[in-house]
């Protein structure tokens, strides 16, 4: 009995989270990587291809490059924030990815159901939106922190800037939200399944309008204010070695995390296009799990791939102007598309 | 924009102005140039030029050079186009020998000034931009750029600076295959400007971050001594190859875009409208290539008459004049340099006036400053 629950609820738990994590940094390090080398194509250069083929050991040197920097702490810094606020910036991201579910449940020989997730918690989608919401505090304090002018403009650019994007972002998932009548990430996907088309197509303005926030959630261009390398040089000016790491790692986990909760909730995460995955899973269980996963794993790379390109393309909005276009375009917008997605809900979706 | 704090508000709340120092190591200030700006939030009230990091007494060292020495040291001022500085401070010195260029080497001339005008503007297009935040135009301008220096590299030998004109003519003839490469990069360079505007020009953010931003007025623009497409993008309408014609461009067709509002935008358009009337005149001077001397008569030691001497050329960031006094020796007495960027940022404080910090970084990006003009 006992030894039942050490495996049901720690051993095996475990094992989930350190498989995920390893894939998780394994994923952050080279997404950097790719990101890297495409912008080098779309701005006819190489980008890093000298470490190792195809410069696949440069996220290694990179990590090894920064491990060994000196860790600065300014004088005028107040050094306990100073110090726990990467750590702020840096968790949240990877506790969002226990929450997503990224296959159809495995059935086990012994006929057990064991679902591709470490927490497939009911409430998933608002335990991701508050933890993004908490890595702002991250980028706050390290900013107030630093006893620096400029971080401390990059820090009051976070927090006008959470204001501008989280509402809009909040309501366009709610109306996903409202669609599957659930919090729970794999009951969005399985009401995907079985009403037999992508939420994209009853909540396309939401989808759009959640494009737009989640860049400004990530902190990329043409939202990269806290950042803003040419005017402000960012929050994490005076971070050096591990520490500025953190909100690195942070960065991409983040875009990682966005890549993967965006076919989630619009394109029907793990469910394979043009396929009943339902009625195959019940003949080709394992198999609907591989086809899946992979599925999935193209549609997120087919976001990421649009976040680089994005990043490519967009000059950078001023801070004042995010403002606007966050509350008196998104907000409205995101508004009346709920209304929409209620009636379409209503009268529609039996 | 600026608010006025509610009344309850200031008794509560003390408010008080910020100093920001910007730079001399900032990436966007385009070199070791300073500004300490007085805030309110994010809004400079007040900007302060510290200028002079990068001040190598290039005026006073031409003094101790015969005439033919001085001529390489003038590329260092404005490194982006050397060869138009050379034409400017070579073009004074003929002025003061009173000596006859022959027309062959004029059009030369015209043709490598234009190139450089150009390769100029490129880097500033693709570095103004980046301020702003598009990242890839920086490649796509370096990448013309690229093409514009390696033809300077198959006529001049050199690649940033060339030393490019020797006092009364040029050097050599373009090399075999020469006129050929340059058509071919003229050929496509129009529609590269196109693709540079499609990702620019009409761009809703772009527009935003540029559009009203930075103003200046064409009296105040007059008033400042501002030139160059600084000053036409306030709309008023002085080029040096227009107004006060020199080598060989009255012989040419080109117009002088003109902006309309003084703002970033304008100052934007007015560049980038300057490119393709550069080809323009590079067209016509290809096409119109007469045969003849290189050089005009110039002894090989120099001994110029006593007096003085006001000569200016458009450079790509404005007007560049060169004042030269001569007491009769082997030597210039006094070389002064009116350096367009210099004068240029002057106007940054008026523009900058009540703007946000991420505008007076697009600002200094149109007024397209080069720090080794501006201290010399």
């Amino acid at each position: 009995m006992n030894s039942q629950i050490l495996i049901n609820y720690i051993a095996f738990p475990l094992i989930k989270i350190a498989i995920l994590l390893a894939a998780v940094f394994t994923v952050v390090a080279y997404i950097v990587l790719v990101e890297r080398r495409l912008l080098g194509f779309f701005q006819s250069r190489l980008g890093p291809n000298r470490v190792g083929p195809l410069g696949l050991i440069q996220p290694v040197a990179d990590g090894l490059k920064l491990f060994l920097k000196e860790d600065l702490i300014p004088t005028n810094a107040n050094p306990f924030i100073f110090k726990i606020a990467p750590i702020f910036s840096f968790f949240p991201p990877f506790v969002g990815f226990a929450v997503l579910t990224f296959a159809l449940p495995l059935i086990m020989p012994s006929g057990k159901m064991h679902q591709f997730a470490v927490a497939d918690v009911d409430l998933g989608i608002l335990l991701i939106l508050s933890l993004s919401s908490l890595g702002i505090f991250g980028i706050i304090l390290a900013g107030w922190s630093s006893g620096s002018k400029y971080p401390l403009f990059g820090s009051l650019r976070s927090a006008s800037q959470m204001l501008a994007y989280e509402i809009p972002l909040t309501l366009s998932v709610i109306s996903v939200i409202m669609m599957a009548g659930s919090f729970r990430l794999s009951d969005i996907v399985t009401a995907q399944q079985t009403y037999k088309f992508y939420f994209i197509i009853p909540g396309i303005v939401a989808f759009f309008v959640y494009l737009i926030s989640v860049v400004a959630e990530t902190n990329r261009t043409p939202f990269d204010l806290p950042e803003g390398e040419s005017e402000i040089i960012g929050f994490h000016t005076e971070y050096s070695g591990m520490r500025f790491a953190f909100f690195f790692m942070a960065e991409y986990a983040n875009v990682v995390l966005i890549c993967m909760l965006t076919p989630a909730l619009f394109l029907g995460g793990y469910d394979i296009p043009f396929l009943n995955d339902l009625e195959l899973y019940k003949t080709h269980p394992y198999l609907v799990n591989v086809l899946g996963f992979l599925s999935y794993a193209a549609k997120s790379t087919l976001f990421a791939y649009f976040y680089i390109w994005i990043r490519a393309t967009f000059p950078r909005y001023r801070y004042d102007q995010l403002l606007k276009v966050g509350w008196s375009v998104l907000f409205p917008i995101s508004l009346l598309n709920l209304f929409l997605v209620a009636l379409i809900k209503l009268f529609l979706m039996k | 924009m600026q608010n006025e704090k509610p009344s309850h508000l200031k008794e509560l709340v003390e408010t008080r102005e910020f100093e920001l120092n910007m730079g001399p190591q900032h990436p966007a200030t385009h070199g070791v140039y300073r500004a300490i700006l007085t805030l309110d939030g994010e809004r400079i009230q007040k900007l302060n030029s510290v200028v002079g990091y990068l001040h190598r007494g290039i005026e006073k060292w031409a003094e101790y050079r015969t005439w033919q020495q001085a001529t390489p040291i003038f590329d260092r001022l404005d490194y982006l186009s050397a060869v138009i500085n050379c034409h400017g401070y070579v073009g004074a010195v003929e002025k003061l020998l009173q000596v006859e260029i022959p027309k062959k080497a004029e059009y030369m001339r015209v043709i490598c000034d234009e190139l450089q005008r150009i390769a100029s503007h490129l880097l500033w297009f693709g570095t103004h931009a980046l301020d702003i935040g598009a990242m890839s135009v920086l490649f796509y301008g370096v990448r013309e750029r690229e093409a514009i220096i390696d033809l300077f590299e198959a006529h001049f030998g050199q690649r940033l600076l060339y030393n490019a004109y020797p006092i009364g003519g040029v050097r050599l003839d373009f090399p075999k295959g020469w006129i050929q490469a340059c058509r071919k990069f003229l050929n496509t360079f129009n529609s590269r400007i196109d693709e540079y505007e499609a990702l620019l020009t009409e761009n809703r953010i772009w527009k935003q971050r540029t559009i009203g931003v930075g103003v200046i007025s064409k009296e105040d623009a007059i008033a400042y001594g501002l030139s160059g497409p600084t000053l036409r993008g306030s709309g008023v309408y002085f080029d040096v190859r227009k107004s006060i014609p020199y080598s060989a461009y009255p012989d040419f067709d080109f117009e002088i875009p003109l902006g309309k509002n003084g703002d970033v935008y304008d100052r934007y358009l007015c560049r980038i409208r300057e490119m393709r009337q550069s080809v323009r005149i590079i067209n016509q001077a290809l096409d119109g290539m007469p045969e003849g001397e290189l050089k005009g008569k110039v002894p090989k030691i120099i001994r110029s008459p006593q007096g003085e001497v006001y000569f200016t050329v458009e450079g790509s960031k404005g007007q560049l004049g060169f004042y030269i006094v001569s007491d009769g020796k082997d030597k210039p007495f006094r070389v002064h340099i009116k350096s367009p960027s210099f004068i240029n940022l002057q106007g940054l404080d008026v523009m900058s006036k009540n703007q946000l910090i991420a505008d007076m970084v697009a600002i200094i990006g149109s007024i397209d400053i080069v720090l080794g003009e501006v201290d010399r």
